[in-house]
């Protein structure tokens, strides 16, 4: 209960410092992440890749992007993943510590916007705290609720595909975490501007 | 670090020019300074007078509608569509935006950082050419003297050029026109003109324009027997001659011939008749110019050979019926000649139909009916159709529904490519119930009229307006008979006619207020088609079977017949004549604005004298409901 005095005199690695410290000042700067895991439980599964973008005042900024694989040697074998995905994709690859510290990096104060975040929010989690690092600070907020809040609906969940398919986002044929990205970037501005928020 | 999404947009963007000229490295660095930006539905991007954004724009998805106020009313420039460039404006010119971009419908569109892209704009020149095409394209604005002498030397434009540029463009005329002196003997310069096929012939001192001779002339002074052909030209020619600089525009022209009432108009260097002169412009040069006269159209229907080629010339109606509006023609003309063009069509089509199946086995006859049957459609509908085929000997019968069938099945296959969604209801000639022998038809309309009411209460009004597309014009008439035969005292029908039209829904709430959709798709927004026109046009057609009124369908030209059949209320006649105009100018300019049938209008988007006129244009209706229950004694129903 009372871990977070712990905290105070623990001594994090440098790049946590320096994110913490990015706290001190507000952002307008949205970054919608998209997070691919092996599966959905926080303790065994890990993160294969992440997609994101910035936005801010209502523009997805294209340069703004971040996309990195995570080499996981370890269910290389098992996960049916192809070579093509790990080995053979042009994106940028990273083992796990460093691409966390990139992402961490990349997304500052930001105020980060996905499908069902708090999951993805959680898988990084878990792997900071192998760092021996903290909790990500940054607020979150997930499209799927904002939708359920601008119909008042409470007893229906919404996958991607659901919400795309609803407000007809145009989409591409590929489907890496960097287009769920793009696309949960466009669906988070049409929610945005239906529910009034600045 | 590599950026898929950058990559994405740049093989989106290598598809249209001017990116096309574009390496792909290039585009990458294009694409990653992009930003995207989301646009619902009727957002505006940016608008007149706003400041120049450091961007110009791409359509990734959706329309985006550019438009300029003249006049106080907006008009459509241009519709862009995926892949369509504009807001080129930061790129050539310092001022404000002149025009305003609003989304259609919900649209995404990619901004580039005009700092970014200036460097490719240096280093190609096909990039430069192509940003100043669509610039100048998309700057048909009145009010942008400034920029547009500028552009019009910097580039040819292509063939695609839209109705207003022709209309703008400088005309093309006879630059070598018959010049002859005043001594010249009549007969000499008919014999002239005669041999050059010429229909006008200048009259000049010293290559200065004095006056002009034209066949109308020599038909009103010569052949009628008021000058011998002895005489010298000096005596017929009309003068002064009306003269123009060199450069006209089409629209010029076509005002200076009306405004003068003259054939003829002469060019001189100047534009003044001190100057020497340069051609001669007819009004046969000015229907040339005029890509989209609805001659030139009728012309292209009756050579098309395929539904494309019918589509595009439908295409070119909708501009044509554009510019009439925005130019204040008045709404029956446009329904003329819109009537006449969309005929053409049908019947184009009920030919190349034939074409393809061979010669029909019995005389038939292909009825519009609807809002085309009454001439009234501007817009895209749905068609609606009937075919009656002479009666034929029972054996044949059958072979001959097939033909007419099948005929029709091609037929409005065809429409449906040309734009004309199939009927929803089957109202169609390639339903087996609308294809039909004359005796079956005569039997249904009887049905109909005799009985109504017996196999359902609703009256199916749009069988009373038809209108010959093709076929046996006997077969119509034959029709018609049977109708105005069963109207006579026919209380019964009358009342089921009459309740029918009383049915609709009242346009306004006690406390005159619109009543707006409740629900559905189009919630908040007005039913004008169901609540404001098709009152009027019912009631007209009820009149006009009742009083007898053969051969009129228009509804605007039945209440005009009406008032002067019908005296005693021609008051309440002609306002509702006056009404149906206006309703339906307030819903053809939704339709145009919004590529849709017009039916439904957002109140909210009319100024607030729009919203006015609107509503005393319901007026009349009221009126006329009141009416309808008086003549037809329908208070016990309702």
């Amino acid at each position: 209960m009372l871990d977070w005095i712990k905290n105070i005199n623990k001594d994090y690695p440098e790049f946590w410092k320096l994110y913490l410290a990015k706290f001190e000042t507000k952002s307008n700067r949205y970054v919608i992440l998209s997070t691919e895991t092996t599966g959905l439980n926080p303790k065994k599964d890990v993160i294969l890749s992440f997609g994101a973008i910035g936005v801010v005042n209502d523009i997805i900024k294209v340069g703004d992007n971040f996309e990195v694989v995570i080499l996981q040697y370890k269910y290389l074998h098992d996960n049916g993943l192809s070579n093509e995905f790990l080995i053979e994709s042009k994106l940028s690859k990273l083992a796990e510590p460093q691409a966390i510290q990139a992402l961490v990096d990349y997304i500052g104060n930001a105020v980060l916007v996905g499908h069902r975040i708090h999951f993805d929010i959680e898988m990084i989690n878990e792997v900071l705290e192998k760092m021996e690092c903290g909790k990500l600070k940054n607020e979150a907020l997930d499209i799927e609720i904002m939708h359920q809040k601008l119909y008042d609906i409470t007893n229906k969940s919404f996958s991607l595909d659901d919400l795309i398919k609803l407000y007809k986002i145009p989409q591409s044929e590929k489907n890496s975490a960097s287009d769920d990205a793009y696309s949960i970037a466009l669906l988070f501005l049409k929610l945005k501007s239906r529910l009034g928020f600045k | 670090m590599s950026n898929s999404i950058a990559e994405n947009i740049a093989n989106f963007l290598k598809e249209y020019p001017p990116f096309n000229y574009l390496s792909h490295d290039e585009l990458i660095q294009v694409a990653t300074s992009i930003g995207v930006v989301n646009l619902d539905k009727h957002k505006t991007l940016f608008q007149i007078d706003d400041k120049l954004h450091d961007s110009f724009y791409v359509v990734a998805s959706g329309v985006i509608n550019l438009s300029v106020i003249a006049d106080a009313e907006e008009t459509l420039l241009n519709k862009c569509y995926a892949g369509d460039v504009f807001g080129l404006r930061p790129f050539f010119a310092k001022n404000n935006y002149m025009m305003t971009a609003k989304a259609r419908e919900d649209s995404i569109v990619y901004a580039i950082p005009i700092n970014v892209f200036k460097p490719f704009v240096a280093q190609n020149s096909q990039v430069l050419d192509f940003l100043l095409e669509s610039f100048a394209t998309n700057t048909r604005n009145p009010f942008d003297k400034e920029n547009r002498g500028k552009l019009i030397t910097d580039n040819v434009y292509t063939e695609n050029q839209t109705t207003e540029i022709q209309y703008f463009q400088s005309l093309a005329y006879n630059k070598t026109p018959i010049k002859i002196a005043v001594t010249t003997v009549i007969k000499d310069a008919a014999q002239l003109m005669t041999e050059n096929l010429i229909d006008s012939a200048i009259v000049t001192d010293q290559n200065q324009p004095i006056g002009i001779v034209t066949d109308t002339d020599f038909r009103s002074k010569i052949a009628n027997g008021r000058f011998p052909i002895t005489n010298t030209v000096e005596k017929i020619m009309s003068s002064p001659v009306i003269t123009v600089p060199e450069n006209v525009s089409v629209a010029e022209a076509q005002l200076l011939l009306l405004k003068h009432n003259v054939s003829h108009l002469c060019v001189t260097a100047d534009g003044s008749d001190k100057s020497d002169v340069k051609g001669i412009i007819s009004e046969h040069d000015l229907i040339v110019a005029q890509a989209n006269n609805p001659g030139v159209l009728i012309k292209e229907i009756k050579r098309a050979l395929s539904p494309k080629e019918l589509k595009q010339v439908r295409e070119k109606l909708t501009d044509l019926i554009q510019a009439s509006i925005a130019k204040n023609i008045p709404l029956p003309h446009i329904y003329n000649i819109s009537g006449e063009i969309i005929t053409a069509i049908v019947k184009r089509s009920v030919e190349l139909a034939i074409l393809d199946l061979g010669s029909p086995p019995a005389r038939f006859a292909w009825l519009s009916i609807g809002s085309q049957g009454r001439k009234e459609q501007l817009l895209l509908t749905d068609q609606d159709s009937i075919l009656v085929f002479e009666d034929v000997s029972v054996e044949k019968y059958r072979d001959v529904k097939d033909y007419f069938l099948k005929l029709a099945k091609r037929a409005t296959a065809i429409l449906e490519k040309v734009g004309y969604e199939f009927c929803p209801n089957g109202h169609m000639a390639s339903n087996m119930l609308w294809c039909k022998s004359l005796t079956d038809w005569i039997k249904q309309y009887n049905s109909w009229m005799k009985t109504p009411g017996e196999k359902s209460n609703d009256i199916s009004s749009i069988f009373f307006d038809y209108e010959i597309a093709f076929g046996e014009g006997k077969i119509e008439d034959a029709i018609t008979d049977v109708i105005f035969n069963n109207s006579k005292n026919n209380v019964l029908f009358f009342d089921y006619l009459g309740n029918d039209t009383l049915r609709k829904n009242p346009p306004l709430n006690f406390f005159k207020k619109f009543n707006l959709e409740e629900d559905g798709e189009h919630k908040g927004k007005f039913d004008i088609k169901n609540r404001a026109i098709m009152p009027l046009v019912d009631g007209a057609r009820l009149f006009a079977i009742s009083l007898n009124l053969r051969g009129i369908n228009n509804t605007y030209l039945r209440f005009k017949q009406l008032a002067m059949i019908d005296p005693k209320y021609s008051e309440i006649y002609l306002n509702c004549a006056d009404a149906f105009l206006i309703l339906s100018k307030f819903r053809t300019l939704e339709g145009l604005k919004n590529d849709t049938s017009g039916d439904f209008i957002n109140i909210d988007e009319l100024s607030k004298a729009d919203r006015e006129k609107l509503k005393n244009a319901l007026g009349p209706m009221k009126e006329l409901e009141e009416l309808i229950k008086d003549k037809f004694r329908l208070t016990q129903f309702s």
